[in-house]
Formats: C-alpha cells, sequence, structure tokens
C-alpha cells in the first residue's frame, strides 16, 4: 500500500504531466492555427446550417444532394459578400481614416484637449498633445485593421477549405458519428452515444443561438444607425454584429465604436446621444425579446471567464480567436457538463 | 480501424438484416425502401458470452435486437432469470420513448452479434424521415397498449385468484 508521501508524490506527479501535455496541445493548436481556425469556423457553420439541411431532407432531398445545394449556397454567398459587401466594407474604413485628418475632427480633438488641460490642470495634466496621440493611435489602428484585414486575406486563400469541409461535415457527419461510436468498447457503448446526442443538441442550439442573435442585433444596429444618418452604418452593424458573439463586453466594444465614429465624423454630442439611445435600445430589445427565444441559458458564462477566454483566444488566434474563443469556450462547458451528468448517471463517477 | 472505414466510406449492408427487422413488431408495415433506412441507421456490436449489454438502473437509450446468440434478461440484485431471448427476439424498445432506468440487466448467453436501434436515431429519423418517423411511432404505441392490455389482463387474472377463496 502506498505510503500518504508516495500519493502526494504521484498526485504532483500526475498534476505536472497534466500540465505538461495542456501546454504541448496549446503550443501545438498555436502552431497549427490557421488549420484550427477553419475546422473551427466549417464546424460552426456545420453546425448552423444542419437544421436546414435536415429540412430539405424531410422535404425528400438526399443528405448529399442538400449538402450539395448547401455548399453551392455558401460559395455564392461567399461571391456575393466578396463582390459587394467587402469594398462598401474597406470604402467605410478608408473613409474612417481620411475623415481622421479633416479640419473638423482636428478642431474637435483640439477642444477636447483644451478642456482637459484647462478643467483638469488640478490633477497636474498638462501638454497632452492629444491631436498628435490621436493620429498615432489611429495610423496604428490602421495598421492593425490592415493588418487583420491582411490575416482575413491569407485566410481567403484558404476559403475555399471552409466550404470543402462543412460539405463533408454536413454530408458526412452522421457517418463520422457512428464511426466514432464503433470504435467504443461495449461497457461504454451507451454512454457515449447518449453523450454525443445530448451533446449534439445542446452545443447546436448554443451556435445556432448565438448565430442568430448576432445577426439580429447586427441587422438591428444597422437599421438603427441608418434611420439616424450615421455614417459607415454598414461597417459599425457588421461589427456590432459579431462584436455580440462576446458576452457582456462585446456590445459595449459595439456601442463604443458608434460612438467614437459619429463623434469624429461630426462631432454632435446629440447624435452621440441618439446613438448611445439606439444600441441602448438594441440591447434592451434583445435581452427582452431575441436572446430568451434564441440563445439557451444552459451555457450561460461568468464575465471573468469570458474576458479570460477572450484574452487567451487573442493571444494564440489574433482577432478572430477572440470572436471564436466564447463559442469554442461554450462549447468545452457544455462537453466537461454532459460528461460528468452521464459519468454519474452511468454510476462510472 | 476497418470498422471506422467501413463505417465512413462504405455503406454497410449485412446479410438477412432485412428479413430479420421485416419480423420486428417496431417495424411492421415499413417497406423495403424503409426497412433500408433503418439498416442503415443501426448500430451493429458483437457481444462476448457472459458480457452485459446493459445493467439495471442505468438509463434506457434505445432497443436491442438479437441478429445471433441469446440473451438472458436479469433481475438484480437476486439475479433470478426473468426472459431468455434468442435470434430475431428484441428488448428494451421502451427506452426508445423514455429516459427512465432500465428495470433490469441484459447479458450475453453466448457470442451475441447486436442490432441496435436507439433513442437519438429515432428523433433524428421522424425530423428527416417524417413518414417513416410516423410509422415507427405508430407501430411503437401498438406494441405498448397491447402489452398494457396484457398485463392488464394478469392483473384482472390475479385479482380474481386472490378473491377466490381456499
Amino acid at each position: 500500500m502506498e505510503s500518504p508521501e508516495e500519493n502526494k508524490g504521484t498526485r504532483w506527479f500526475r498534476v505536472i504531466v497534466l500540465l505538461i501535455l495542456l501546454a504541448a496541445v496549446a503550443s501545438l493548436l498555436s502552431f497549427i492555427s490557421d488549420l484550427v481556425k477553419i475546422l473551427i469556423i466549417s464546424a460552426l457553420l456545420a453546425f448552423v446550417l444542419d437544421p436546414i439541411a435536415l429540412l430539405l431532407e424531410s422535404r425528400g432531398i438526399s443528405r448529399t444532394l442538400a449538402a450539395v445545394i448547401l455548399f453551392c449556397t455558401i460559395i455564392s454567398a461567399g461571391v456575393i459578400a466578396a463582390l459587394f459587401l467587402v469594398p462598401l466594407f474597406f470604402g467605410d474604413i478608408d473613409a474612417i481614416q481620411l475623415n481622421m485628418d479633416s479640419a473638423h475632427t482636428t478642431a474637435l480633438i483640439s477642444k477636447i484637449e483644451h478642456l482637459i488641460e484647462n478643467d483638469l490642470a488640478f490633477l497636474g495634466i498638462k501638454d497632452i498633445h492629444l491631436m498628435e496621440k490621436a493620429q498615432k493611435a489611429i495610423g496604428s489602428m490602421g495598421g492593425w485593421v490592415v493588418n487583420h484585414l491582411l490575416d482575413l486575406a491569407s485566410l481567403m486563400l484558404n476559403l475555399f477549405l471552409i466550404p470543402f469541409i462543412t460539405f463533408f461535415l454536413l454530408k458526412d457527419g452522421r457517418n463520422f458519428k457512428k464511426a466514432f461510436v464503433s470504435m467504443v468498447p461495449n461497457k461504454y457503448f451507451e454512454f457515449t452515444l447518449r453523450l454525443i446526442s445530448n451533446l449534439d443538441t445542446q452545443v447546436s442550439n448554443f451556435l445556432r443561438g448565438q448565430f442568430v442573435d448576432a445577426m439580429i442585433v447586427g441587422v438591428l444596429s444597422t437599421i438603427a444607425l441608418w434611420i439616424l444618418g450615421v455614417k459607415y452604418f454598414l461597417f459599425i452593424g457588421v461589427f456590432a454584429g459579431l462584436a455580440n458573439f462576446i458576452p457582456y463586453f462585446g456590445p459595449i466594444v459595439g456601442a463604443a465604436l458608434a460612438v467614437l465614429i459619429s463623434l469624429l465624423n461630426n462631432g454632435s454630442f446629440e447624435t452621440v446621444f441618439y446613438v448611445l439611445i439606439a444600441f441602448a435600445a438594441v440591447k434592451l430589445i434583445d435581452d427582452v425579446a431575441v436572446q430568451p427565444y434564441v440563445v439557451g441559458k444552459s451555457v450561460h458564462m461568468h464575465p471573468m471567464i469570458v474576458l479570460l477566454v477572450i484574452i487567451v483566444g487573442g493571444k494564440f488566434f489574433g482577432i478572430l480567436g477572440m470572436f471564436l474563443s466564447v463559442p469554442a469556450a461554450g462549447f468545452i462547458k457544455v462537453v466537461l457538463r454532459e460528461s460528468i451528468v452521464n459519468l454519474r448517471k452511468y454510476k462510472a463517477i | 480501424m476497418n470498422n471506422l472505414w467501413g463505417n465512413i466510406f462504405k455503406r454497410q449492408k449485412r446479410e438477412g438484416v432485412q428479413d430479420i427487422l421485416k419480423k420486428i413488431p417496431v417495424f411492421e408495415g415499413l417497406s423495403n425502401n424503409d426497412i433500408s433506412h433503418i439498416e442503415r441507421i443501426l448500430h451493429y456490436r458483437e457481444y462476448k458470452p457472459e458480457e452485459i449489454i446493459f445493467s439495471q438502473g442505468t438509463p434506457g437509450f434505445g432497443m436491442y435486437i438479437i441478429e445471433d446468440g441469446s440473451v438472458s434478461i436479469v433481475s438484480e440484485p437476486s439475479m433470478e432469470i426473468i426472459a431468455e431471448l434468442q435470434s430475431g427476439d428484441f428488448f428494451g424498445e421502451l427506452a426508445l420513448l423514455d429516459d427512465s432506468p432500465r428495470s433490469a440487466t441484459a447479458v450475453a448467453k453466448t457470442s451475441c452479434r447486436m442490432l441496435c436501434f436507439f433513442q437519438s436515431d429515432l428523433l433524428d429519423l421522424i425530423r428527416r424521415k417524417p413518414q417513416i418517423g410516423v410509422k415507427i411511432l405508430l407501430c411503437l404505441a401498438r406494441t405498448i397498449g397491447e402489452r398494457l392490455k396484457r398485463a392488464n389482463e394478469e392483473i384482472h387474472a390475479l385479482n380474481k385468484r386472490s378473491e377466490t377463496p381456499v
């Protein structure tokens, strides 16, 4: 029999081995980060598109044909986005940068600089050179945007892979699952099947909910900004929709961007006020009428966990990682929770 | 590994499976085409003698059809054998509708080849092929109804027997 010291030693050894393994997995993932990103995006798309494939199947269309139809739809959507939305998007970003150099913006920044230097002199704030700093910041923001669009551009080189992998996940997903289950020993067969089924339901609901929610928020924000006459409403609206993937922080970041751009655009605090009201209204509609119906409460995450997950996602996989990290963390949470619940049900723990 | 490639790239077809399925009351009245759909979603498992198929008290998740071999249904903890089932027999069909714990343990008496049809596959089938799903649900309801009728008759007979003075 092992002594308590030996037991402690073994436990520590296990912890160290586990940490080394985790570090190895993390470095491997970051090494193949492009492939991981592509796989995650394809899996997300397959989960989101699965109900449409099911609907087509229920109308008598074969699974393969349903997958082909969806594959062609993704390609067409990609082409339309590349032809119409991307130039609009780039146009908006260019215009935002150009706008930074306008006399109006310079005057506004000087006004704010003056206000801070005069009114906050008692805090020892002087010679803050806000204009210089703002130009530097915008310059680096431009660099940041270009970098990440280049990151997207490199992703676009692999973009044909996403519809391709999504197609096979849609077409053969069921066979992949069956193949995996066939390798499981008899003892764990029912347990595994139940676990996969529960995971499938929960993860699908979570991801579809997030996707639909982000789309609704994006569309509502775009419409609200368009009604208010805010320039670059499409860019801000799309950003607000995407940011909504990140709970707690996403809506704030989306609103902050809209406020910043409208402030720099016409400097009217009245517009800023209306923009804030619009974003608050969108958030209210989202919280009251959209989220309770489309996003399950089952994958609730603490704000601190969300923040940590975003930092880790950003560290390993860049800006796209920040957006994908929350759904990925939601997926991991469901896997862990369902595994524990099922292990208990099957008296394995 | 062969099993893995078989599952992904080949459509599994086993001799005689369709004939077995046609005789199962749950699949009664299904066309050959419908039966082919069912055959494609079944899981194929092999059990050694004395191997437990499922244990009493664990959540039920689906039904098993004996393709080849024999199975004992055992009540725990007395280990009393409730039933012995042979090739072509099926058990656990209630679990297709209900998650409640298994009421007995199923043990392979000899080497067994089993066809397994699970709740998740039935639900998936209902969404994909509602016309087949509805037929199966109807058959299931009929099977369970018949069992209920038989159980009622047995209770009635037992009551009568207990009322009769000795």
